[in-house]
């Protein structure tokens, strides 16, 4: 943490008296948590952004450019709302689409989880072949160099 | 003279529709005629918003048309303003960097790229260009405009004059609340405002609780990646509320201890200026326009170091003399973006929009 980590432009406020509270009170966050750095929230965060942001299965070679997200996975409509723009049919019209969609949604979304949490186990299942085949592709590329340059 | 406005669309309640009315009663109060123009016209504004089509009968080469840009024009808005012999000038509001969107929205992600794209076309066929911000400003400078100007966002402290919602109040109005008011996307780094609250929660006030309050239309995915985390990280009283309405929004910045900023680009800030109106002390992460926006006051922070902002929201909850001279500081910085003010501004940079 640098000295000027924070800025308060008045001239009344002891900024540096800030700063030495802060100081000596993060201190003592060390005492409580773990030394283990992977325990940390910002590693939990970064790995959670690779997991389902940034780490599609794109293994070209394997799936042809063909991105499987983990987001693609979940098939189970989270967000779905029942709104109505009319006056006094709304209300109307969204209780009758709410009880049908409660009646819909109680024996579908058992069906829906379910093929949602297999795609997620499909996916990984793909994502661990995927790096298989990449390393055994690897393998495959140094095995041919090396017959090629007569090397055991 | 007329000096008309356009904008794609607009509607109740978005910082950019709002300054499209108080701009336009600014410049109806300094004796211009001046209409709002949209290529999709709202069922509920018709009335105080025509569609562009009619635009012919008002346009003449003498009149000024802001033309309010942030996200992009159609094609056939690009064709329109090209054609339209008016004294056009842009008023941008910036543009998200679509490099955040990647993985989370591809559609947001090429509609921001394409929007800046048409800036170097815009640049060509505008005679102005005016920003909300410094920050903006040099946005346009970078795409060919020469020497924009700064007109800020007006506040109307009238438009907050609304009856909190009793029930969040009741629920929500006692312990250490921290607050962040805008709509759920990467840029504005929730995570990080999480982070910060992990280490809140856990070493400073096990009573805190935040609430993340705006709509995450279009950002499922990173929604759901907020939510995963707040759940691996077992935060209870993480409150995403989603869009909420205006007395609902009264009620949370009443119940807010702190405003926390943690967003890396930001063209301006309104929920800056709601939380100096409420008396919500701010600590901000300094990026973007947020440094320009507070001018000084508020609490900028230079580093994201999760576990020593924490204790700073911890001491500006316990120092009440702290937190009082933050709040009067704010106050005073408020008075800049006050109609009276901006108005003045608008009218020095509307005798001469290029000059």
């Amino acid at each position: 943490m640098s000295d000027d980590w924070i800025e308060i432009s008045d001239e009344n406020i002891n900024v540096e008296e800030i700063m030495q509270k802060i100081r000596e009170r993060t201190a003592c966050h060390a005492s409580v948590s773990s030394p283990d750095d992977s325990d940390k929230p910002e590693m939990a965060a970064e790995a959670l952004w690779a997991e389902m942001i940034q780490d599609p299965i794109n293994a070209s070679t394997f799936l042809k450019g063909f991105q499987i997200h983990q987001r693609d996975c979940d098939i189970v409509p989270r967000y779905y709302v029942i709104d109505w723009r009319i006056p006094i049919l709304g209300p109307i019209h969204a209780v009758i689409r709410r009880l049908i969609n409660a009646e819909v949604r109680r024996y579908l979304l058992p069906s829906l989880k379910k093929q949602s949490s297999f795609n997620l186990r499909v996916r990984r299942a793909l994502k661990e072949l995927a790096q298989e085949n990449t390393r055994l592709c690897q393998e495959i590329e140094k095995l041919q160099q090396d017959q090629n340059t007569g090397q055991p | 003279m007329q000096v008309h406005q356009f904008h794609p669309t607009v509607s109740f309640g978005d910082a950019i529709s709002n300054q499209i009315l108080s701009l336009q009663s600014l410049l109806r109060r300094m004796g211009y005629r001046s209409e709002i123009f949209c290529e999709r016209l709202p069922t509920h504004f018709e009335g105080r918003a025509r569609h562009m089509s009619q635009y012919a009968s008002y346009s003449s080469s003498t009149n000024v048309l802001l033309s309010h840009f942030s996200l992009g024009y159609s094609p056939a808005v690009l064709d329109w303003l090209g054609k339209v012999p008016d004294r056009k000038v842009i008023v941008y509001h910036n543009i998200t960097p679509h490099k955040y969107f990647a993985g989370i929205n591809d559609v947001y992600l090429e509609a921001a790229q394409a929007g800046r794209e048409q800036l170097n076309h815009l640049s060509k066929v505008t005679e102005a260009g005016w920003g909300d911000s410094t920050f903006n400003c040099q946005e346009l400078a970078e795409h060919g405009w020469t020497d924009p100007k700064v007109l800020p966002i007006v506040f109307e402290p009238k438009r907050y004059r609304i009856r909190p919602d009793r029930k969040v109040l009741k629920r929500w109005q006692d312990g250490l609340n921290v607050l962040f008011v805008g709509r759920v996307s990467p840029n504005k780094r929730f995570e990080d405002i999480i982070l910060t609250f992990y280490y809140l929660k856990r070493f400073v006030r096990p009573d805190a609780r935040l609430f993340l309050v705006g709509a995450a239309q279009g950002m499922e995915t990173y929604l759901e990646f907020l939510q995963a985390l707040v759940k691996r990280l077992d935060l209870p009283d993480v409150i995403f509320t989603g869009h909420v309405s205006g007395p609902q929004l009264m009620a949370y910045y009443r119940c807010a201890s702190v405003y926390l900023s943690m967003s890396e680009h930001e063209g301006f800030g309104v929920p800056l200026l709601e939380s100096m109106h409420f008396g919500v002390p701010i600590v901000a992460y300094q990026a973007a326009a947020v440094p320009e926006t507070l001018d000084g006051s508020g609490i900028l922070v230079k580093e994201k170091n999760y576990a020593a902002v924490a204790e700073l929201i911890g001491l500006l909850a316990e120092d009440d003399n702290l937190r009082a001279r933050i709040v009067a500081q704010q106050r005073e910085r408020l008075e800049d973006f006050l109609p009276e003010r901006v108005g003045a501004r608008l009218e020095e940079i509307l005798g001469s929009p290029s000059a």
